[in-house]
């Protein structure tokens, strides 16, 4: 008997599920995939903190074109699973107009097809090349190339007469496509790379890998390519250690909280990033100061908290979109097509270039090289 | 006769539901049901392990992952490259490899579903024979840890692992035909066929245990639960039964991998995060820890609601927060929460006070 009530509860609770949604009219809908929470959230939770900013001061405007847009944020804490579910759930039961992220490459490869199928665009906020190569008809992605990030490092290497390296990466996401890239670039630059070391995404300690390299004496300077704490730890360590070989950093270092976090040993740093970390540094007449001072300060008023480049590709993706109603209305198949017409657009990772190819519409010049002096980002050299 | 009629009632819920939601324009909802009758699979699967056979596993996730990984690697490892040789030329002749183009015109050779889902389920439970011997002879918190220690092993080989595509997982997983006509693929248009394949998978695995469970192994593993070394003296061999389930609900887990992998079109090493395991546990704890229709019931509700983001930011703490509650207020599980007696018990102990 117990069993049979049971199978009768299962049936209410399935039932009670199933009620149909109503839709509203007048609003766009756009959905948004982030790492909120979990491992990633330092890329989701700015990228979300903006995306709800900007939605506002969008619709206390009136919206885009009179069109209110209404956020549906869902937070994947980096889960793939998650990702492939509520990319299913937007498109088919939200019927959104957009997606913008996911936050990590893992599980924007992962809907790429979800998107591409329900005719959906995505505008994911993770950085690897893949996402827009080969191009995909609904898929496009704000963030800089990781390719271009490593050629701005050697080069401003070879400037300073070094050819022989180590690299360090964390063993997360970025860490791995960054060692890639670094190791496909080292020949062509002339780099030779003489050691390469792995460490944990939660590493806290790096003196032993630091030991081991500094007995190399050939080695003439590290570069670190991750997008946690260990960025500062390591400069911490090599300090300790009295090791004084230049530190390259890879662009997860916009984050001024890593220099807080390894106060003097921070000092030095080179890194390349998008102009976002000093705006107020640019020329007048530079075409992403004003919108760059203006996001910066918003961001920084409302949530208490120092701007990083990871909310910026929200920024972007959410403007771009933006872009693309205006000139096209809400029709999906226009404004998609109106996305690729988008030109000389200057957000926070550069001044964006689409076109029917070029789903990422950044530049080699989107990144511009920065140090660390007196605690602060200042931009490097020249 | 009488222990199948819940089967039937299931049976008649999974196409009542379907054909509500066709009727509805809801069919949506069938994605989410799809993922998580796969999940309620290992749920199963790990309350018989926990329940029945009264021992804990808190790395189970790490035998799903097994299963989805070695799939997901299997059929998307392109061995064009390495066609020449003679292995190679071998399996491909025993119709072991599929040979095919991907989007992009480029040539792709990768295995058969079918024979990765075999292999997949195969490593599994070869891995679980080989934990489980030791393992299993340990007992409460030291099996508990030992299981944990082994979901993080599989965990960081995940992210350490090239072929595993480290912490992006693996992409592009082809769709699984089982029969002609009948595919797990995420496709929007298979959705309904998918739904089938998921519950009636969900309904064979219930028919095979409700069998097990009442069946000399069923009442040798009540015995072990009860008493393990009473069971022993009474001539029950409570090691190879022991073994026999662990390995049992590992193969389940891998097998629900597996398919998941292929619906969803590719795994991340999520899947086989502590965190998943932990989930995985509090689940059968709340449909009470020996009743299998207890934990499919939770187990498709929970996942089902997880998936669609209902808990949102608080996620893995909803699940966290649910195995303490349950451990503290309900061991039996909610199903079986007697609030009534329980409620008499505490008047009776205040009244005892005064």
């Amino acid at each position: 008997m117990k069993k049979v009530l049971n199978t009768v509860m299962a049936t209410m609770v399935a039932g009670a599920f199933l009620l149909p949604t109503a839709a509203l009219a007048e609003t766009i809908k756009v959905g948004a995939i982030l790492a909120v929470t979990g491992g990633a959230s330092f890329l989701g939770a700015p990228e979300a903190r903006t995306l709800e900013m900007l939605a506002e001061e969008i619709n206390a405007k009136g919206g885009v074109k009179g069109n209110k847009i209404e956020l549906i944020i869902k937070d994947s804490g980096g889960s793939p699973e998650k990702a492939i579910s509520f990319a299913k759930q937007l498109i088919e039961e939200d019927k959104v107009f957009a997606i913008i992220g996911p936050s990590t490459t893992g599980e924007t490869m992962k809907i790429k097809q979800i998107a591409e199928d329900g005719k959906t665009i995505l505008l994911s906020c993770a950085a690897a090349e893949v996402i827009v190569n080969p191009v995909a008809k609904y898929v496009f992605k704000t963030p800089q190339k990781d390719s271009d990030a490593v050629k701005w490092i050697f080069e401003a290497m070879k400037e300073k007469k070094i050819s022989k390296i180590a690299v360090l990466t964390g063993n997360d996401g970025f860490g791995s496509a960054g060692k890639a890239q670094l190791e496909a670039a080292a020949p062509e630059a002339g780099m030779q790379i003489l050691a390469s070391e792995v460490y944990d995404k939660g590493a806290t300690d790096l003196s032993a890998v630091v030991a081991k390299l500094m007995a190399n004496k050939e080695i003439q300077a590290v570069v670190n390519w991750s997008i946690v704490p260990a960025q500062g730890i390591l400069a911490k360590n090599m300090r300790q250690a009295g090791w004084d070989v230049p530190l390259f950093q890879s662009h997860g270092f916009g984050n001024i909280k890593y220099v807080d976090a390894s106060g003097a040993a921070a000092e030095g740093i080179i890194f390349p990033a998008g102009r976002l970390l000093a705006p107020e540094l640019l020329a007048a007449n530079n075409p992403q100061k004003a919108p760059l001072m203006k996001y910066k300060a918003d961001y920084e008023a409302k949530f208490k908290e120092p701007v990083s480049t990871f909310g910026g590709h929200a920024y972007d993706a959410f403007k771009i979109l933006c872009m693309a109603i205006e000139s096209a209305g809400t029709d999906r198949e226009k404004a998609r097509t109106a996305i690729e017409n988008i030109k000389g657009f200057a957000g926070t990772g550069g001044v964006f270039n689409f076109s029917a190819t070029d789903h990422n519409g950044l530049a080699h010049d989107a990144f511009a090289m920065w140090t660390v002096k007196g605690g602060k980002f200042v931009p490097y050299g020249k | 006769m009488k222990r199948y009629l819940p089967l039937l009632a299931l049976l008649a819920v999974v196409i009542f539901v379907q054909l509500l939601t066709g009727w509805t324009e809801t069919g949506f909802y069938l994605t989410q049901l799809t993922m998580s009758a796969y999940y309620s699979l290992v749920i199963i699967g790990l309350c018989l392990l926990m329940g029945y056979a009264g021992q804990i596993s808190l790395g189970h996730a790490g035998f799903f992952a097994i299963g989805g990984y070695t799939s997901a690697i299997l059929t998307t490892h392109n061995l064009t490259p390495m066609k020449d040789q003679a292995l190679v030329v071998l399996l491909a002749k025993v119709g072991c490899l599929v040979a095919s183009k991907d989007e992009y015109g480029a040539e792709l050779l990768v295995a058969q579903p079918w024979v990765a889902c075999l292999l997949a389920v195969t490593a599994a439970t070869l891995v679980a024979l080989v934990l489980g011997g030791p393992v299993l002879k340990l007992k409460g918190h030291y099996l508990a840890m030992a299981t944990l220690g082994f979901g993080t092993i599989i965990y960081r080989l995940v992210l350490a692992t090239w072929l595993c595509g480290e912490a992006d997982g693996i992409s592009s997983v082809p769709p699984f035909q089982l029969l002609p006509g009948l595919t797990v693929s995420g496709g929007f248009g298979e959705r309904i066929s998918n739904y089938y394949i998921a519950w009636g998978l969900v309904v064979l695995f219930m028919v095979l245990l409700i069998n097990l469970v009442h069946s000399r192994a069923g009442r040798a593993l009540r015995a072990i639960h009860g008493a393990e070394d009473a069971a022993n003296a009474m001539g029950v061999n409570t090691a190879r039964f022991k073994l026999t389930i662990f390995v049992l609900s590992a193969a389940v887990a891998a097998l629900a991998g597996v398919f998941l992998t292929h619906y969803n079109g590719g795994i991340g090493p999520s899947e086989a995060g502590i965190m998943k395991s932990v989930r995985y546990v509090a689940i059968v704890a709340v449909g009470g820890m020996a009743s299998i229709w207890g934990a499919l019931i939770m187990g498709t509700l929970l996942n089902f609601l997880s998936m669609r983001g209902v808990f949102g930011t608080y996620d893995d703490a909803v699940f966290g927060a649910i195995l303490i509650i349950i451990m503290l207020f309900a061991p039996e599980g909610l199903l079986r929460l007697q609030l009534w007696p329980r409620l008499k018990e505490l008047k009776k102990s205040w009244g005892g006070e005064k």
